[in-house]
């Protein structure tokens, strides 16, 4: 143990008179102070953002005069989507899924971007955000590091000499591993910050310390390759080739496969063939704003009979806000059903790409990531459904006090009549409907178990490397013929 | 054929072994007492590293054994590393460390005594100069890397020496110094087993000479006592079994 320790350190000492290691170790500082900083800060000012827009779409909504209450329905409301805490280190699907809805009547809108989130903020460097950095540019930067730490030996011979003085290989290896460990734990110390910033920002403590766990194993996953690497290799320039092959094949390759057989065996219906089929749906469903239309034959005779009157001017009811609130609720479901087929669609696939998470540790890094930090596909749906739960719910208020507080005479004659028309506006104080919205987030104990499996396959990789890579130093050490 | 004498230090038996596919060693016999130096001369490519390598564990023999204290060494590689010191024939050390730092690296590794004392009274006794000391070894000629190998070799102060062309690249004075140093230890008990093209010095120092060709072991003679060979008749001796 003690050997390898001072063989740790002694790696250590040739990386700090080394000039590659001084260029890597700017590299790194560079890229993972970048990526902390530029994503902390954007994170931060959408945050701010949503924070005071949701609060001034609320304030504007509640101090509209007094109004006909379809108008209301059409005059619609923005919610904002506040980013989870963990967003900070991965922002997850949030740059690309949008943060904000537009609720309005009889409409499904499909999320956008913040105000101030302008598209030269989402070309590649808006993306570099600390989880790329940590799940992809780090691991490079330790290869760069250590592809050399044992085949540099074994080229220079110093390997042997290092043997006759009673270090078994297996030491040797430990001892370059613990080097590379060693160092990946300090570049791993900025997420560790960035984790503790999340934790002061609402994170729970577990999750924000098994965030940062995640990333620790992935990277003592890179190191255990690497030395393996090393060590199978003859030659350095070799172990190095070998190396950024597999760091191609588990980084790009592999999840771009995994992405295109999730979409080719579960293909996503096109948003236009959707988008036609719901609006198909919606005519056969009626239109709410036309109290003649067939599609309301049925309700108006039951309305008719229940009241016991002839016409639907002597209801006690206005119709056409009965009418209104019908066909919200029918338009309603028939966009929730096409929303829930796109949901499971979506999910599907991304399940099918999961299946791949034993294939490659940055695989299943990825989706613990997102899932620990609430930034997943998930989430985003979540967002969609308690948007339209709440655009629902303030929709159909206006529908009732459509129905309830204003003359079906007047309401018919409105345009046409300007006395009418004053009587058709409600008092604002029925604006005071809205409160602050605020998309639910799975809990600790749901994260920690959706984590598991994924954090199991690190484990099983870190296993297995290392296990190859003792191998690899008693077989090199046995054998320097051939 | 011998047989492994029991009181033997080292010692190889039909030692056989193949590298990239060739036969380098064939059947190769002898044996090496302790207190003895054994030189093991021959020409290039003649398979006196492969033997040291193959005594040291990093070569599997194909056939026979190199056996060290009558034990095979394949059986248990870590107690020979334990109880051998190795010069290896470039003398590899870190290029990027100075004599100091490379002593004391290889000697903690080892648990043995790595004082600055005692590192300097060896670099002393090998005669590299104290200025240089503290430079790189990438700073450093040939035979200068060569002493602080030799150094290595003494201080790691152990009961086996393997030496593969100690000499090389040394200066006529730092030769004669480290043909005593060797003397020296054998006297103490130390076994030697050295490989070398210097077949002068060879017969100054060592008790027995082994010549290999081709990878066989074709002349076995004393350096010392009665039946002593002069270096004038190994020499021409080598240079018959050259052209042969
Ligand atoms: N790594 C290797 N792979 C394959 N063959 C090798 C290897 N090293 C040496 N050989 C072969 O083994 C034979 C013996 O080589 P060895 O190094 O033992 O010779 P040597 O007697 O030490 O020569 P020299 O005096 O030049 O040092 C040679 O034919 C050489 O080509
Ligand atoms: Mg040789």
């Amino acid at each position: 143990m003690n050997s390898a320790w001072r063989i740790a350190r002694e790696e250590w000492r040739y990386w700090l008179r080394s000039k590659t290691a001084t260029a890597v170790g700017v590299a790194a500082i560079l890229l993972i102070a970048t990526s902390l900083v530029t994503n902390y800060l954007r994170i931060d000012a959408e945050r701010d953002a949503r924070q005071q827009l949701q609060a001034v779409a609320e304030e504007t909504f509640r101090n509209q005069p007094a109004r006909h209450p379809h108008r209301m329905v059409h005059y619609g409301h923005y919610v904002f989507r506040t980013p989870a805490p963990l967003a900070i280190a991965d922002p997850g699907v949030d740059p690309y899924t949008g943060t904000v809805m537009f609720l309005e009547g009889h409409k499904q809108n499909t999320a956008t971007f913040a105000p101030g989130y302008t598209q030269a903020l989402t070309g590649p460097l808006a993306t570099l955000s600390p989880a790329l950095v940590y799940q992809l540019l780090v691991p490079l930067l330790l290869i760069v590091m250590g592809f050399a730490s044992l085949a540099r030996e074994r080229e220079a011979r110093t390997d042997q000499l290092v043997y006759t003085m009673s270090v078994s290989p297996t030491t040797l290896w430990l001892g370059k591993s613990a080097a590379l460990a060693v160092l990946a734990m300090i570049l791993s110390m900025p997420l560790a910050g960035i984790t503790a910033l999340a934790w002061l920002g609402g994170e729970s403590v577990v999750i924000s310390f098994v965030f940062w766990l995640g990333y620790a194993l992935y990277l003592l996953c890179w190191v255990l390759m690497i030395t393996a690497g090393s060590v199978w290799q003859r030659r350095a320039s070799s172990a190095l080739l070998v190396l950024l092959a597999s760091w191609l094949l588990l980084g790009v390759l592999l999840p771009r496969v995994a992405s295109s057989a999730a979409e080719a065996s579960l293909p996503l219906q096109s948003n236009v063939r959707n988008n036609l089929e719901i609006a198909k749906a919606l005519r056969d469903a009626g239109d709410g704003h036309n109290s003649a239309d067939p599609a309301f034959n049925k309700l108006r005779a039951q309305l008719l009979a229940q009241y016991d009157v002839e016409k639907i001017e002597e209801l006690p009811v206005n119709y056409r806000g009965i009418i209104a609130e019908a066909a919200e609720k029918k338009q309603t479901e028939i966009i929730n059903r096409f929303a829930r087929r796109r949901v499971d669609q979506e999910l599907a696939q991304a399940s099918a790409a999961n299946r791949f998470n034993l294939l490659s540790p940055y695989l299943a890094l990825k989706s613990f990531s997102i899932t620990t930090a609430n930034t997943n596909l998930e989430q985003h749906h979540q967002f969609l459904r308690d948007a339209e739960t709440l655009r629902f719910s303030f929709v159909q208020q206006l529908n009732k006090l459509h129905a309830t507080e204003l003359a079906y005479v007047d309401d018919a004659k409105r345009s046409i009549d300007a006395s009418s028309e004053q009587r058709a506006r409600i008092d604002p104080q029925h604006w005071r409907m809205l409160d602050g919205f605020e998309s639910e987030r799975p809990g600790v104990t749901a994260r920690l178990t959706t984590a598991l499996p994924n954090l199991a396959i690190l484990v099983l990789w870190i296993l297995a490397a290392a296990f190859a890579g003792q191998r690899g130093a008693m077989r090199t050490a046995q054998q320097t013929n051939g | 054929m011998n047989s492994p004498s029991p009181n033997k230090v080292l010692s190889a038996t039909n030692l056989t072994v193949n590298r990239g596919g060739q036969q380098v060693l064939n059947a190769v016999n002898f044996s090496v007492a302790k207190g003895e130096i054994f030189a093991l001369l021959g020409g290039n490519g003649a398979g006196k590293s492969t033997t040291l390598l193959t005594f040291l564990g990093f070569i599997k023999p194909t056939n026979g054994s190199a056996q060290v204290n009558g034990a095979t060494v394949h059986s248990d590689v870590k107690a020979v590393h334990r109880q051998v010191a190795y010069l290896p024939e470039a003398a590899n050390l870190y290029a990027h460390l100075n004599a100091w730092e490379n002593l004391d690296y290889f000697l903690s590794l080892a648990q043995v005594d790595n004082s600055r004392e005692s590192i300097n009274a060896a670099l002393d006794t090998v005669g590299l100069a104290s200025g240089a000391r503290v430079r790189q070894l990438e700073t450093y000629s040939k035979g200068m890397r060569q002493k602080v190998g030799i150094a290595l070799a003494i201080l790691r102060d152990a009961p086996i020496l393997f030496l593969d062309e100690p000499t090389s690249g040394l200066d006529p004075v730092a030769i004669d110094e480290f043909n005593a140093i060797i003397v020296g230890l054998a006297e103490r008990g130390t076994t030697v087993l050295m490989v070398t093209h210097d077949v002068y010095g060879a017969c100054r120092v060592a008790r027995n000479i082994g010549l290999l060709q081709k990878g066989q072991m074709v002349g076995h003679f004393a350096a010392s006592g009665d039946e002593q060979i002069s270096a004038d008749e190994v020499h021409r001796m080598f240079a018959e079994h050259h052209k042969a």
